[in-house]
């Protein structure tokens, strides 16, 4: 059979394997995941030993603390942060899945990362990961396309936090400035010890928590603080 | 290796007496630093060849008269011979006014003789307006167009030296569609664009009367010896000696050497013999890939229309309706040597063939017409058929770029698979990839 590739014959092959451009984005790009997954498992190690986090306010900053110095010296963009949530709810690459400290340590990613503001579709992950936008800062806008779990924006120190879908319990709790903008429903205890900013909740909130501060509003309603509604001073 | 033999600067000499003469027109094309228009360069580059170009335009803006001029000059042809000998479109057009028609007077005595016309009988030949004959008219200069071979009754003429040149206007009233078919068959399409006011107001000043590529004298021998009866092949040869006689005056009277019988085809010979580079060889094969390659049906085919959510929806395959024709590598591997001959280059590299692609694709490539509705709007200086061609070509360049390294290896790894070492073809995200992969499989 006559070969169609003869002139090629005297051309030595330089590329050692499969190496196109795409490639080597997408090299980068696992680089950057495996970096950021290493230090999830790090966090893990240190504060979930049994598979048990126990949600306390000091675990919470403890977690935090060390999330942060895990992501120290990742070059990573707000793209990777989606793609690790994604790696959280889809493969067998982490070990294990606590949805308290990967909340820890997706604000952590977010809160230091460049950009100020970052959009995460998380529609399709189908875990509720809790503790989203925690510490959020003055400066950055942190958009959640999909449902969150518990605890979302809690410590929020000035950023804005917006929830495409619905969140669950404690939203906003402890927070001190800033906004939470959650376009569907909230659960329980929403506010909860919050000192101040805004929570503006598009559908219902099931119950509001001890709130001492800052405005909430439901339907564009003013629910707190309210004519009957007491704020509560710890 | 192109030989420099003083016939590229006779070459060039006539594109400029053309150029500053006769088809006055703005530069549009820039080929390794230089710049030519387009209509003249491709228009030389055929006659040289011996191609088929098709020279669109509006009205009166010089398709035939380039056309007419180029074949003057390269053929040593008088002009009013070609004018004699140019085929016009029209719905009345008969097989017997373009071919040839029986010997009346032989006929009455029982015998059946050809009268070939000009047209058949001339190396050189202009149909003009081809786009004004009927589609069923298209049909019978197929085959004429497509070789150069022209039968009537029982006798053929078959030429042996052949370019062909057809102009078209743009749709209206009296214009039909030009046939797929016969579209094909075209090596390339260019415009004849208006020249601007400046140089058009020029035009207008020039005289009408005095053309130093008129000669009566010529020109009446010539129209003699074509209607005379000789066989054909002795006709060639003293319309040799007529041309030799013309090409004399020429360079007496408008001190332009124009090219013998023998000089076009030893140029020829030479264009045949221009190696082409490795870069413009896989940058042709990229061309094609995405040309004919169709992941779902095997091929392109123009009655198959691509599924949505194909993964080859960024490639020209999804924009495309038909499939390349094996004219397409043939003529611009043809017209690329041409003009790597014409700029006394030693190869055919990727710059020939960038330059020489569009006009090769534009009046082939059928798009599909939710890609021309994307694109028709789109500021631009060419006709949107050669627009939408140079696009094409710079998007596959483009990727070509992109790849390069990778494509080259992938092609030597096939090369040296078909040579019976056990190598695994290279992966990639282009169709080039997946033809290899189907070549080399069709080995075991």
């Amino acid at each position: 059979m006559k070969n169609p590739f003869e002139e090629f014959r005297s051309h030595t092959t330089r590329s050692k394997g499969k190496e196109l451009p795409l490639d080597r984005i997408l090299k980068a790009k696992e680089e950057t995941l495996n970096q950021i997954l290493k230090g999830y498992e790090n966090l893990l190690k240190n504060e979930a030993k049994d598979l048990v986090w126990l949600m306390q306010y000091s675990t919470v900053i403890k977690a935090y603390s060390i999330a942060e110095e895990a992501i120290k010296g990742i070059n990573y963009a707000a793209e990777d942060i989606e793609e690790f949530c994604y790696v959280l709810d889809k493969t067998d690459q982490v070990p294990y899945l606590i949805t308290g400290p990967a909340g820890v340590y997706i604000s952590a990613l977010c809160n230091n990362a460049q950009e100020e503001e970052i959009v995460l579709r998380l529609q399709d992950v189908g875990i509720k990961i809790n503790l989203l936008g925690y510490r959020l800062p003055e400066g950055k806008r942190l958009i959640i396309e999909g449902n969150v779990g518990d605890f979302t924006g809690i410590s929020l120190e000035g950023g804005e936090l917006i929830i495409e879908g619905s969140a669950k319990n404690y939203t906003g709790a402890g927070m001190k400035k800033g906004r939470i903008i959650v376009k569907q429903n909230v659960g329980f205890n929403t506010g909860h010890g919050m000192t101040g900013g805004e929570i503006l909740v598009g559908g219902r909130i099931k119950g509001l928590g001890k709130v001492v501060g800052g405005k909430i509003y439901e339907k564009g309603q003013l629910v707190f603080p309210s004519d009957d509604y007491r704020p509560f001073y710890f | 290796m192109t030989l420099r033999d003083g016939y590229q600067d006779r070459v060039r000499r006539i594109y400029r007496f053309i150029s500053e003469n006769f088809y006055l027109n703005r530069p549009d094309l820039e080929v390794k630093g230089e710049r030519y228009n387009s209509a003249l360069l491709f228009g030389i580059l055929t006659a040289l060849y011996g191609g088929k170009e098709l020279i669109i335009g509006e009205p009166g803006l010089g398709k035939t008269t380039s056309a007419e001029y180029i074949s003057c000059l390269i053929y040593g042809i008088p002009l009013g011979v070609i004018w004699g000998s140019e085929v016009s479109g029209h719905p009345e057009q008969t097989e017997e006014k373009i071919v040839g028609r029986p010997d009346l007077g032989a006929l009455n005595q029982g015998r059946e003789v050809v009268v070939w016309s000009n047209f058949v009988q001339l190396p050189v030949k202009i149909v003009d307006e081809i786009n004004r004959l009927p589609e069923t008219k298209q049909s019978m200069i197929l085959d004429g167009v497509d070789r150069g071979n022209w039968e009537y009754l029982n006798e053929m003429i078959i030429n042996d030296e052949y370019a062909l040149f057809a102009t078209a206007n743009y749709q209206d009233r009296g214009t039909n569609t030009i046939i797929a078919p016969l579209v094909d068959r075209f090596d390339v399409m260019v415009e004849s664009r208006h020249p601007g006011p400046n140089l058009a107001f020029y035009i207008g000043r020039k005289s009408r009367f005095d053309n130093p590529l008129r000669h009566q004298e010529f020109e009446e021998k010539f129209h003699k010896l074509l209607r005379s009866q000789i066989p054909y092949r002795e006709k060639l040869q003293r319309l040799e000696e007529l041309s030799e006689g013309f090409r004399d005056y020429l360079k007496e009277k408008v001190g332009i050497e124009t090219l013998s019988k023998e000089e076009r085809f030893f140029i020829r010979k030479e264009m045949a013999q221009m190696p082409i580079d490795l870069d413009a060889n896989a940058f042709m094969r990229m061309v094609l890939a995405e040309l004919s390659f169709c992941h779902r049906y095997g091929q392109k085919r123009s009655v198959e229309a691509c599924t949505e959510g194909c993964h080859y929806t960024g490639y020209l395959c999804y924009h495309v309706k038909n499939c390349a024709s094996n004219r397409l590598p043939i003529s611009v591997i043809g017209y690329s040597q041409a003009l790597a001959w014409f700029l006394e280059d030693d190869e055919v590299d990727l710059e020939h063939v960038r330059t020489v692609l569009p006009f090769a694709l534009a009046h082939r490539i059928q798009w599909r017409d939710s890609y021309i509705s994307k694109k028709e709007g789109e500021g631009r200086n060419d006709p949107l058929q050669i627009y939408l061609a140079k696009e094409a070509t710079e998007e596959i360049f483009h990727r070509y770029t992109e790849q390069r390294d990778y494509l080259l290896d992938a092609l030597a790894i096939a090369s040296r698979a078909f040579e019976g070492e056990a190598v695994e073809p290279l992966e990639g995200d282009h169709p080039i990839y997946e033809e290899i992969k189907k070549e080399i499989a069709s080995l075991r």
